[in-house]
């Protein structure tokens, strides 16, 4: 990690100092342990504060939605920040000329909660990876314990965790290693209409409809989206079961063949609501109804919502 | 404030006896928008439309709704009515109170309340209805036909003969296509030249007709009745205007490749016409086999043309021209054989496709029409012919039946019998197949009065045995094993998509199905137009196809482009997609659903925070858009609208359906 | 809601979205035929099945339909030529996806009708308008308001 860190810095100082970018988008370390949070540097003299670590999680390619750069802008992504740059370029939203990619392998990053869960947050200084395992500093001195145990649950079912698009990668390929990513939803399609009714319904209850699960999506890139739009007022605005459900219904139909699975939208959820099971279900049945697609990586096949076929399965009862 | 008027038809009694009519129009006139509402016993009469007349000019009103019979019986008499007292006709609305209520429903109680809900929803669509015009569209009164077989030919024709100018664009150095190749044609036994030639001189000295032979079509812009294409006319190194066709320049010519009209069974000339009754009688210098452009020698046609018309410095000529409407006749290829190594085809001189048998029968042939082994130049005593090589197979060639080679193999035995009556033909076959009128008669003779020897079975391997070719097969009806001496062996080769068609579609906007065929717009109804307006389809470029259905569906094709050209202008329908750019993100995901091309990708710019930004949004093309909204639900964000069916529409109709 | 009478059993509000130039024309033929079917249903005309936006059948359930029908020409038939095509990958996925979350599959059908189905369009409208009875009102996408 730390050889990584280092090789991000260099790449920063090289690019911004050579003029070949006008900004970097990287990671910085907040003031707490857990805390890793987008940087965009533009002198670089400052890139020396940028770090790889393992709370890098944030996906920093949606940002470039907000910029309009002159030249090039440089980032970092992980392997499925790489899928979602994929479908970015894709939906026509970022230039390929405009960015400068350095890829990151990333066998998995670590969920704070689960840190907290184990008590080991206690007086916790700073986090380190080495190899296979976590260090943590404390001001009494540190602790191991092996990282797998701690990484988000999307990192442990990730199928790419080398960036499948990049112009140069720091580092070297990670081998990949993931759980079954339909576990869940399998598990949900065996159960009874009213159980799925329920766990859903008790899911939702808490949705705050903060859209972060639609702001952090990398799929959901619109320059205005449904859900803000006025005329028509597709979502109401009152703080009702319908229309929360029309909100999740409709955020998850329209990522459908499209979604990278990259799990960022359970990861950013306040509430844990498993928003990625949602997605994954329209993956799950698009792979068997359609045939394999994976969003990101299948860059020569058409979205499968985009194309047809004529014997395609029917819909009618 | 909208201000709605709402007409409830009693239809007679058709409405009126299951529907509580006042208690409707009492409802409807409580609507939100709804000024005036009225009911009258027959609203699409005479007195009923003049009632709307007056009630529109009374009551200010500027829009209505009829509450009456299917939209698809009236709703074009009432915007008829619409525009006759002054309103645009989009501003009327149809609720459908007959078909789909008082007809379908007996309690009345229940009809009634229904009825309401379906003027609700036509209320609440009609308060979001907007003015709509339909836009003109000129229209370039000039053809471009593609191919110039008998299909291309014929289409260019019957457009030239209604006055219309066209351009006839032909790869090759000469018109003619496949059917120049044919010797005779079934099921009538005349000679194919002595009804193509006529056709393709015709063509040539049609005064509304240009012929760009040795052209390809570079590139298609525009739209119905306005298409741009650029047309690249190689380099013939012949000069069409000085040359005469006096034929020296190919009798000295010292290089010798083959034949492509000849199917390779012949030698031509690295200066040639493709065959004698070309048109034009002008050759080309093909530059790849002529040693003055390979090696920088020779020169003897340049030196012995008394016209001095051969010319090596010519150029490729690229021109750009327009075109009110497109005829694609671009023909057909034969299936390359090499995945049917078991009729040793390109093993054994005598296993030839039906098209090189065709060539030996043609007397300006090859041979001279004399039909002798092309082994050892003598007479052949037995021939086996096969059917389906190719077609009608799943795995290795094509699924469709190939259509034309029942009929002509029976063609084949007959003028391989009239030669050589004391010979024997064998046909293995899956299935005859003669639906077209005289085939079945025509066929017939070939078994009673040739005695061709029709074998129900496959032929499943040919293999050279001493100087014969042995043929093994199965007659299915008998279940015996078969084996045939044969001299000559003939397979009907599968007919196939140009294997240029999918670049060609994609440069014309079209589509191809599975097997790279044109699609036709409907299979039933629009066999002869393309998806995209203004592209119209002839022969065996849109499917299998013979003569008379070639000629059938390009006189159709010409008739359909025929009447597009003597359009001044095309109204298009005004109820099209549009594209509000403000909120259009440019994903393009409507351009892949649409099923007609309407939709490109255009740049536009705009301001952000001071910076000037380019970025893409999609533009519909009213020419071409039917108005499906397919890509309306492509839109994530709600960004492509279709007009008279808007979102804000239909939304409000469900709100207002529910209520 | 005004199906639902205030008092009395429970009738559902089907919503048929159908398309103008199959469904609809073959509602227009059960109506010539003069084939009954239950006034529950009520008709939304749509140039097509693949102008029938998620949006506006969701709309439809959380407005107080009980159920929601699309119809269109039959797969191979469109006017439009493809447009059911992508329509039937779109619903077939919403389908399952409602499946998923607890609606009852009964609730969102997809059909092909033709113009020339009268019959069959008066019998896919009753047979929807009692298997939706039999369930019950739609209480969980429906507003509560």
């Amino acid at each position: 990690m730390k050889q990584l860190s280092e090789r991000i810095k260099e790449a920063a100082f090289g690019s911004l100092s050579s003029g070949q970018v006008e900004m970097v988008i990287g990671w910085q370390k907040g003031p707490l342990w857990w805390q890793s949070f987008p940087a965009f540097i533009t002198d670089p003299g400052e890139t020396a504060s940028l770090i790889w670590d393992p709370f890098s999680v944030s996906n920093l390619n949606k940002y470039l939605l907000n910029e309009v750069p002159k030249k090039k802008i440089a980032l970092f992504l992980k392997g499925c920040d790489a899928l979602g740059f994929n479908q970015l370029l894709r939906d026509g939203r970022v230039e390929r000329e405009k960015v400068l990619l350095f890829g990151i392998p990333c066998d998995g990053l670590v969920d704070p909660a689960r840190v907290e869960a184990t008590g080991l947050s206690k007086g916790l200084l700073q986090v380190k990876k080495e190899r296979e395992e976590l260090v943590f500093y404390y001001k009494e001195g540190q602790r191991k314990a092996p990282a797998r145990d701690f990484y988000y649950s999307k990192c442990l079912s990730c199928r790419y965790p080398n960036p499948v698009t990049c112009d140069e990668m720091l580092g070297e390929a990670v081998p990949c290693q993931p759980l079954e990513r339909f576990a869940n939803v399998s598990k949900l399609e065996a159960a009874s209409l009213e159980e799925r009714f329920t766990y859903w319904s008790r899911h939702f209850s808490r949705c705050i409809r903060c859209f972060a699960c639609r702001n952090v999506c990398p799929a959901c890139s619109c320059r205005e989206c449904i859900f803000d739009i006025a005329e028509p007022r597709w979502l109401g605005k009152a703080k009702e079961s319908g229309e929360t459900l029309f909100y999740h219904i409709t955020r998850a139909y329209h990522v459908a063949g499209r979604c990278v699975d990259c799990g960022e939208c359970a990861r950013i959820c306040p509430l844990g609501i498993p928003l990625a099971e949602l997605n994954r279900k329209f993956i799950k049945d698009i792979n068997e109804l359609y045939g394999e697609y994976d969003a990101g990586a299948d860059l020569d096949k058409e979205a499968p919502l985009l194309t047809f076929k004529s014997d395609d399965p029917d819909v009618s009862a | 404030m909208k201000r709605i008027g709402v007409f409830v038809c009693w239809c007679g009694t058709n409405i009126a006896n299951t529907v509580n009519i006042e208690a409707v129009t009492e409802a409807a006139g409580k609507m939100p928008g709804v000024v005036y509402a009225g009911n009258y016993k027959y609203m699409c009469s005479e007195i009923g439309q003049s009632k709307i007349k007056s009630a529109i000019i009374r009551e200010k009103l500027d829009r209505f709704v009829v509450a009456s019979c299917s939209p698809r019986m009236h709703e074009s008499t009432f915007r008829k009515t619409a525009a006759a007292a002054g309103l645009n006709p989009y501003l009327v609305e149809i609720a459908n109170i007959r078909e789909h209520c008082s007809w379908v429903h007996k309690n009345k109680g229940e009809a009634t309340a229904k009825a309401i809900a379906l003027i609700r929803a036509a209320v609440a669509k009609a308060a979001r209805d907007k003015e709509l015009w339909a836009t003109q569209i000129p229209v370039e009164h000039r053809a471009l036909v593609i191919g110039g077989g008998i299909g291309g030919i014929q289409a260019a024709l019957d457009i030239a003969d209604a006055g219309f100018e066209v351009d006839l664009v032909e790869r090759t150095p000469s018109i003619g296509g496949h059917m120049a190749q044919l010797d005779k044609t079934f099921p009538t036994l005349d000679c194919s030249a002595c009804i193509l030639t006529p056709k393709m001189g015709e063509a040539a000295s049609h005064p509304k007709i240009t012929l760009y032979t040795y052209s390809e079509v570079e590139k298609v812009d525009g739209y119905v009745g306005n298409f741009e294409a650029t047309i690249r006319k190689k380099a013939r190194s012949v000069d069409l205007e000085k040359c005469t066709g006096c034929g020296i320049c190919w009798e000295k010519c010292p290089s010798r490749v083959k034949s492509e009209f000849d199917e390779a069974l012949s030698m031509r000339k690295a200066i040639y016409i493709p065959f004698p009754q070309a048109v034009p009688n002008v050759p080309v210098i093909d530059r790849a086999s002529c040693r003055w452009f390979t090696r920088e020698k020779c020169g003897i046609c340049r030196k012995t043309c008394p016209a001095g018309a051969v010319n090596f410095d010519q150029e490729d000529e690229v021109l750009q021209k327009k075109y009110g409407a497109i005829v694609v006749a671009t023909g057909f290829d034969v299936l390359d054989l090499d995945d049917f190594g078991e009729y040793s085809y390109g093993k054994h001189p005598d296993v030839l496709t039906s098209l090189e048998f065709e060539r030996i029968l043609n007397s300006s042939g090859p041979t001279g029409g004399r039909l002798l082994r092309p082994s050892n130049q003598s007479p052949p005593k037995n021939v086996v012919f096969i059917q389906c090589v190719g077609s009608r197979d799943k795995s290795r060639g094509k699924p469709y039946c190939s259509k034309i080679c029942c009929m002509y193999s029976a063609k084949h035995v007959i003028l391989f019998k009239e030669k050589y009556p004391e010979a024997q033909a064998y046909v293995f076959y899956i299935d005859i197949r003669t639906a077209g009128k005289d085939f079945e008669e025509f066929h017939r003779r070939a078994v009673e009065e040739y005695g061709a020897l029709y074998l129900k079975g496959s032929a499943g391997k040919v293999f050279p045995d001493g100087d014969k070719l042995l043929v093994k097969g199965v007659d299915s009806l008998s279940g015996h094993a078969l084996e045939i001496e044969a001299d000559m062996v003939v397979l009907a080769t599968a007919i196939k998509a140009k294997s240029d068609a999918p670049q060609l579609a994609r440069l014309l906007g079209i589509s191809t199905d599975t097997h790279a065929f044109f699609m036709e717009a409907h299979p039933k109804l629009r066999p002869v137009e393309a998806h995209t307006a203004g592209i119209f389809l002839a022969g065996a470029c849109q499917g299998p196809k013979d003569i008379p259905e070639t000629v059938s569906q390009a006189s159709g094709a010409a008739a359909k482009a025929i009447v597009l050209l003597s359009k001044e202008n095309l109204l298009s329908d005004p109820c099209v997609s549009e594209v509000n750019e403000s909120l259009c993100t440019g994903c393009l995901a409507c351009i892949k659903v649409c099923p007609y091309s309407a939709i490109t990708e255009k740049t536009i710019e705009e301001k952000i925070h001071g910076k000037a930004l380019q970025r893409r949004v999609a533009e519909v093309n009213v020419a071409l858009c039917q108005g499906c909204g397919s890509c309306t639900v492509s839109c994530r964000p709600g960004a492509v609208n279709l007009k008279g069916f808007t979102n804000e529409q239909i939304m409000a109709e469900v709100d207002a359906i529910c209520l | 809601m005004s199906v639902n009478l205030k008092q009395g059993p429970f009738e559902p509000l089907i919503i048929a979205f159908c398309c103008n130039w199959c469904s609809y024309a073959g509602g227009d033929l059960a109506g010539t035929g003069r084939m009954t079917y239950p006034a529950n249903v009520r008709v939304i005309r749509v140039p097509c099945s693949s102008c029938v936006s998620s949006n506006f059948i969701l709309r439809a359930f959380q407005r107080g339909a009980d159920g929601v029908v699309v119809a269109g020409c039959h797969p191979g038939d469109c006017h439009y030529t493809s447009g059911n095509y992508f329509a039937r990958r779109r619903f077939l996925l919403l389908q399952r996806f409602l499946e998923f979350l607890g609606m009852e599959p009964e609730r969102f059908q997809v059909h092909w009708i033709s113009a020339s189905e009268g019959n069959r369009f008066a019998a896919v409208m009753t047979e929807t308008t009692e298997k939706i009875r039999a369930l019950g009102p739609n209480r969980k996408l429906r507003d509560t308001r």
